[in-house]
Protein backbone atom coordinates (compact mmCIF):
# COMPACT_ATOMS: atom_id res chain seq x y z
CA UNK A 1 0.00 0.00 0.00
CA UNK A 2 1.04 3.45 -0.83
CA UNK A 3 1.84 5.98 1.72
CA UNK A 4 2.15 9.86 1.60
CA UNK A 5 3.93 11.91 4.55
CA UNK A 6 3.82 15.86 4.77
CA UNK A 7 6.48 17.66 6.61
CA UNK A 8 8.21 21.21 5.78
CA UNK A 9 5.64 22.61 3.32
CA UNK A 10 7.64 19.06 1.00
CA UNK A 11 5.13 16.19 0.41
CA UNK A 12 6.31 12.65 0.20
CA UNK A 13 4.58 10.20 -2.39
CA UNK A 14 5.36 6.43 -1.49
CA UNK A 15 4.20 5.03 -4.51
CA UNK A 16 2.91 1.51 -5.03
CA UNK A 17 4.53 -1.53 -6.80
CA UNK A 18 1.87 -0.59 -9.84
CA UNK A 19 1.49 2.56 -10.93
CA UNK A 20 -1.90 2.82 -13.11
CA UNK A 21 -5.17 4.34 -13.33
CA UNK A 22 -6.39 2.52 -10.66
CA UNK A 23 -3.73 3.40 -8.24
CA UNK A 24 -3.43 7.09 -9.64
CA UNK A 25 -7.02 7.51 -8.75
CA UNK A 26 -6.50 6.14 -5.51
CA UNK A 27 -3.43 8.38 -4.46
CA UNK A 28 -5.76 11.25 -6.00
CA UNK A 29 -8.58 10.82 -3.94
CA UNK A 30 -6.41 10.35 -0.49
CA UNK A 31 -4.51 13.10 -1.06
CA UNK A 32 -6.09 16.35 -2.88
CA UNK A 33 -7.16 17.45 0.72
CA UNK A 34 -4.04 18.43 1.47
CA UNK A 35 -3.73 20.76 -1.26
CA UNK A 36 -6.92 22.62 0.33
CA UNK A 37 -4.66 24.90 2.93
CA UNK A 38 -1.97 25.51 0.41
CA UNK A 39 0.89 24.68 2.66
CA UNK A 40 2.16 22.62 0.34
CA UNK A 41 5.44 24.10 -1.41
CA UNK A 42 7.54 20.64 -3.14
CA UNK A 43 6.73 17.74 -3.65
CA UNK A 44 8.91 14.18 -4.00
CA UNK A 45 7.60 11.43 -5.98
CA UNK A 46 9.11 8.08 -4.61
CA UNK A 47 9.70 5.25 -7.06
CA UNK A 48 11.24 3.03 -4.95
CA UNK A 49 9.10 0.54 -4.72
CA UNK A 50 7.29 1.04 -8.04
CA UNK A 51 8.09 -1.20 -11.18
CA UNK A 52 4.99 -0.57 -13.59
CA UNK A 53 3.93 2.53 -14.49
CA UNK A 54 2.12 3.73 -17.14
CA UNK A 55 0.77 6.77 -18.51
CA UNK A 56 -2.00 7.75 -15.55
CA UNK A 57 1.19 7.82 -13.77
CA UNK A 58 2.76 10.58 -15.69
CA UNK A 59 -1.39 12.45 -15.79
CA UNK A 60 -0.78 12.24 -11.72
CA UNK A 61 2.70 13.78 -11.55
CA UNK A 62 1.58 16.87 -14.18
CA UNK A 63 -1.70 17.29 -12.68
CA UNK A 64 0.09 17.69 -9.11
CA UNK A 65 2.64 19.73 -10.49
CA UNK A 66 0.26 22.09 -11.76
CA UNK A 67 -0.80 22.87 -7.92
CA UNK A 68 2.66 24.27 -6.65
CA UNK A 69 4.50 25.12 -9.71
CA UNK A 70 2.51 28.67 -9.57
CA UNK A 71 3.88 29.10 -6.21
CA UNK A 72 7.35 28.63 -7.24
CA UNK A 73 7.87 24.74 -6.05
CA UNK A 74 9.65 21.92 -7.62
CA UNK A 75 8.64 18.67 -8.44
CA UNK A 76 11.12 15.41 -7.46
CA UNK A 77 11.11 11.90 -8.38
CA UNK A 78 13.53 9.77 -6.60
CA UNK A 79 14.86 6.09 -6.80
CA UNK A 80 14.00 5.51 -10.60
CA UNK A 81 14.30 2.24 -11.82
CA UNK A 82 15.32 1.44 -15.43
CA UNK A 83 11.74 0.44 -16.74
CA UNK A 84 10.22 3.95 -15.24
CA UNK A 85 12.80 6.16 -16.72
CA UNK A 86 12.48 4.87 -20.29
CA UNK A 87 8.51 6.04 -19.34
CA UNK A 88 9.45 9.34 -18.04
CA UNK A 89 12.14 9.88 -20.48
CA UNK A 90 9.96 9.12 -23.49
CA UNK A 91 7.45 11.48 -21.68
CA UNK A 92 9.45 14.46 -21.47
CA UNK A 93 8.65 15.07 -18.21
CA UNK A 94 12.24 15.64 -17.12
CA UNK A 95 11.77 19.27 -18.81
CA UNK A 96 9.23 20.33 -15.31
CA UNK A 97 10.45 17.35 -12.73
CA UNK A 98 14.03 16.98 -11.23
CA UNK A 99 15.53 13.25 -11.15
CA UNK A 100 17.27 12.60 -8.37
CA UNK A 101 18.87 9.47 -6.71
CA UNK A 102 17.29 9.88 -3.02
CA UNK A 103 15.52 12.01 -0.35
CA UNK A 104 18.81 13.07 1.24
CA UNK A 105 20.12 14.39 -2.09
CA UNK A 106 17.24 16.80 -2.22
CA UNK A 107 17.61 18.03 1.27
CA UNK A 108 20.99 18.53 0.86
CA UNK A 109 20.20 20.50 -2.13
CA UNK A 110 17.74 22.25 -0.53
CA UNK A 111 19.80 22.71 2.72
CA UNK A 112 22.44 24.42 -0.05
CA UNK A 113 20.26 27.20 -0.61
CA UNK A 114 18.09 26.25 -3.84
CA UNK A 115 15.13 25.93 -1.23
CA UNK A 116 15.23 29.31 -0.27
CA UNK A 117 16.14 30.53 -4.30
CA UNK B 1 9.87 -23.12 -32.37
CA UNK B 2 7.41 -22.76 -34.60
CA UNK B 3 4.59 -22.78 -32.66
CA UNK B 4 0.59 -20.81 -32.66
CA UNK B 5 -1.16 -20.21 -30.11
CA UNK B 6 -4.05 -18.32 -28.61
CA UNK B 7 -6.08 -17.49 -25.83
CA UNK B 8 -9.06 -15.21 -25.08
CA UNK B 9 -9.90 -13.37 -21.85
CA UNK B 10 -13.06 -11.27 -20.95
CA UNK B 11 -13.89 -8.97 -17.95
CA UNK B 12 -15.93 -6.00 -16.44
CA UNK B 13 -13.92 -2.81 -17.86
CA UNK B 14 -13.06 -1.69 -13.99
CA UNK B 15 -10.18 -0.31 -12.97
CA UNK B 16 -9.22 -3.08 -10.90
CA UNK B 17 -8.94 -5.14 -13.65
CA UNK B 18 -6.54 -3.12 -14.95
CA UNK B 19 -3.60 -5.12 -14.00
CA UNK B 20 -5.19 -8.45 -14.62
CA UNK B 21 -5.54 -7.68 -17.98
CA UNK B 22 -1.51 -7.30 -18.19
CA UNK B 23 -0.75 -9.92 -15.63
CA UNK B 24 -2.76 -12.51 -17.89
CA UNK B 25 -1.18 -11.34 -21.61
CA UNK B 26 2.09 -10.99 -19.48
CA UNK B 27 1.95 -14.59 -18.48
CA UNK B 28 0.87 -16.00 -21.89
CA UNK B 29 3.66 -14.62 -23.83
CA UNK B 30 6.82 -16.43 -21.61
CA UNK B 31 6.43 -18.91 -23.85
CA UNK B 32 8.13 -16.58 -26.43
CA UNK B 33 11.14 -16.02 -24.18
CA UNK B 34 10.90 -12.41 -23.58
CA UNK B 35 13.35 -10.27 -21.80
CA UNK B 36 12.05 -8.09 -18.97
CA UNK B 37 12.03 -5.37 -20.81
CA UNK B 38 10.59 -6.74 -23.66
CA UNK B 39 7.55 -8.19 -21.16
CA UNK B 40 7.55 -4.47 -19.61
CA UNK B 41 6.77 -2.84 -22.90
CA UNK B 42 4.22 -5.24 -23.55
CA UNK B 43 2.60 -4.51 -20.05
CA UNK B 44 2.58 -1.05 -20.58
CA UNK B 45 0.96 -0.93 -24.51
CA UNK B 46 -2.08 -3.15 -22.91
CA UNK B 47 -2.52 -1.28 -20.00
CA UNK B 48 -2.85 1.87 -21.93
CA UNK B 49 -5.20 0.43 -24.05
CA UNK B 50 -7.76 -1.50 -21.69
CA UNK B 51 -7.15 1.85 -19.36
CA UNK B 52 -8.93 3.74 -22.35
CA UNK B 53 -11.20 1.45 -22.89
CA UNK B 54 -12.77 1.62 -19.47
CA UNK B 55 -12.01 5.68 -19.15
CA UNK B 56 -12.92 6.95 -22.50
CA UNK B 57 -15.04 4.05 -24.12
CA UNK B 58 -16.84 3.37 -21.20
CA UNK B 59 -16.82 6.64 -18.93
CA UNK B 60 -19.12 6.36 -16.19
CA UNK B 61 -21.03 3.37 -17.39
CA UNK B 62 -19.69 -0.13 -17.71
CA UNK B 63 -19.49 -3.43 -19.98
CA UNK B 64 -17.13 -5.79 -20.78
CA UNK B 65 -13.65 -5.73 -22.45
CA UNK B 66 -12.15 -8.71 -24.47
CA UNK B 67 -8.25 -9.10 -24.95
CA UNK B 68 -7.16 -11.84 -27.46
CA UNK B 69 -3.38 -12.67 -27.58
CA UNK B 70 -1.89 -14.70 -30.18
CA UNK B 71 1.48 -16.21 -30.59
CA UNK B 72 3.13 -17.42 -33.85
CA UNK B 73 6.90 -17.89 -33.39
CA UNK B 74 8.35 -14.67 -32.03
CA UNK B 75 5.50 -12.56 -33.09
CA UNK B 76 2.94 -11.64 -30.27
CA UNK B 77 -0.36 -10.37 -31.57
CA UNK B 78 -2.65 -8.61 -29.31
CA UNK B 79 -6.19 -7.22 -29.61
CA UNK B 80 -8.30 -4.98 -27.29
CA UNK B 81 -11.47 -4.68 -27.81
CA UNK B 82 -14.44 -2.59 -25.95
CA UNK B 83 -18.78 -1.83 -26.99
CA UNK B 84 -18.12 1.08 -25.68
CA UNK B 85 -18.92 4.84 -27.11
CA UNK B 86 -16.27 4.28 -30.20
CA UNK B 87 -14.01 6.92 -31.30
CA UNK B 88 -14.90 9.60 -33.87
CA UNK B 89 -11.75 11.11 -35.38
CA UNK B 90 -9.20 8.18 -35.00
CA UNK B 91 -6.80 10.23 -36.49
CA UNK B 92 -7.03 13.00 -34.20
CA UNK B 93 -6.87 10.74 -31.53
CA UNK B 94 -3.88 9.38 -32.64
CA UNK B 95 -1.83 12.43 -32.33
CA UNK B 96 0.77 12.51 -29.24
CA UNK B 97 -0.67 14.75 -26.46
CA UNK B 98 -4.30 14.65 -27.93
CA UNK B 99 -6.48 13.87 -24.97
CA UNK B 100 -10.52 14.60 -24.81
CA UNK B 101 -10.12 14.55 -20.86
CA UNK B 102 -7.65 17.62 -19.84
CA UNK B 103 -9.33 18.38 -17.14
CA UNK B 104 -9.16 14.81 -15.61
CA UNK B 105 -5.22 14.37 -15.56
CA UNK B 106 -5.01 12.68 -18.70
CA UNK B 107 -1.72 13.85 -20.75
CA UNK B 108 -2.71 12.09 -24.31
CA UNK B 109 0.19 10.04 -24.12
CA UNK B 110 -1.69 6.17 -24.47
CA UNK B 111 -1.71 6.15 -28.13
CA UNK B 112 2.21 7.25 -27.55
CA UNK B 113 3.27 4.84 -25.35
CA UNK B 114 1.54 1.57 -27.42
CA UNK B 115 3.19 2.81 -30.38
CA UNK B 116 6.86 3.03 -28.85
CA UNK B 117 6.64 0.04 -27.08
CA UNK B 118 5.26 -1.87 -29.89
CA UNK B 119 6.16 -2.60 -33.78
CA UNK B 120 2.81 -1.45 -35.13
CA UNK B 121 -0.84 -1.04 -34.20
CA UNK B 122 -4.23 -0.42 -35.61
CA UNK B 123 -7.45 1.37 -34.07
CA UNK B 124 -10.52 -0.09 -35.52
CA UNK B 125 -13.77 1.61 -34.45
CA UNK B 126 -16.98 2.87 -34.55
CA UNK B 127 -19.33 5.25 -32.89
CA UNK B 128 -21.84 3.75 -30.64
CA UNK B 129 -20.21 0.22 -31.08
CA UNK B 130 -16.84 0.31 -29.87
CA UNK B 131 -13.31 0.09 -30.23
CA UNK B 132 -10.10 -2.05 -31.03
CA UNK B 133 -6.67 -1.81 -31.07
CA UNK B 134 -4.88 -3.97 -32.48
CA UNK B 135 -0.67 -4.72 -31.74
CA UNK B 136 1.76 -6.73 -32.18
CA UNK B 137 5.98 -6.98 -31.57
CA UNK B 138 8.14 -9.26 -32.30
CA UNK B 139 10.23 -10.99 -29.51
CA UNK B 140 14.36 -11.37 -29.58
CA UNK B 141 14.96 -7.83 -32.13
CA UNK B 142 15.94 -5.59 -29.96
CA UNK B 143 15.54 -2.10 -31.25
CA UNK B 144 17.44 0.00 -28.92
CA UNK B 145 15.41 2.93 -29.09
CA UNK B 146 16.44 4.48 -26.65
CA UNK B 147 20.13 3.99 -26.56
N1 LIG C 1 -11.41 2.78 -26.32
C1 LIG C 1 -11.68 4.08 -26.56
N2 LIG C 1 -12.98 4.50 -26.68
C2 LIG C 1 -13.27 5.79 -26.92
N3 LIG C 1 -12.33 6.77 -27.07
C3 LIG C 1 -11.04 6.42 -26.97
C4 LIG C 1 -10.64 5.08 -26.72
N4 LIG C 1 -9.29 5.05 -26.70
C5 LIG C 1 -8.87 6.30 -26.92
N5 LIG C 1 -9.90 7.15 -27.09
C6 LIG C 1 -9.80 8.61 -27.40
O1 LIG C 1 -8.48 8.87 -27.83
C7 LIG C 1 -7.88 9.89 -27.03
C8 LIG C 1 -6.40 9.68 -26.93
O2 LIG C 1 -6.09 8.49 -26.20
P1 LIG C 1 -4.70 8.41 -25.43
O3 LIG C 1 -4.65 7.14 -24.67
O4 LIG C 1 -3.59 8.69 -26.37
O5 LIG C 1 -4.77 9.64 -24.41
P2 LIG C 1 -5.64 9.78 -23.07
O6 LIG C 1 -6.20 8.47 -22.67
O7 LIG C 1 -6.61 10.88 -23.25
O8 LIG C 1 -4.53 10.24 -22.01
P3 LIG C 1 -3.48 9.27 -21.28
O9 LIG C 1 -3.48 7.96 -22.00
O10 LIG C 1 -2.17 9.98 -21.39
O11 LIG C 1 -3.94 9.14 -19.89
C9 LIG C 1 -8.64 9.86 -25.73
O12 LIG C 1 -8.58 11.10 -25.04
C10 LIG C 1 -10.06 9.50 -26.19
O13 LIG C 1 -10.75 10.65 -26.63
MG1 LIG D 1 -5.06 6.74 -22.56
Amino acid sequence: MEAFEVSNGVMIYYLPQELDHFAADRIKRKTESCFKDGDIKHLIFDFDKTNFMDSSGIGLITGRYRKVHDAGGQVYVININANIDKILTMSGIYRIVKKKSSKEEIIKEMLKGGYYE
Amino acid sequence: MNNTSEMMVEFSGEAQNESFARMVVAAFITRTNPTLEEVSDIKTAVSEAVTNSIIHGYEKSSGMISIRTRVDGRMVYIEVKDTGKGIEDIKKAMEPLYTSKPQEDRSGMGFSFMEAFMDGLTVESECGVGTIVKMWKEIGVSKHQFD
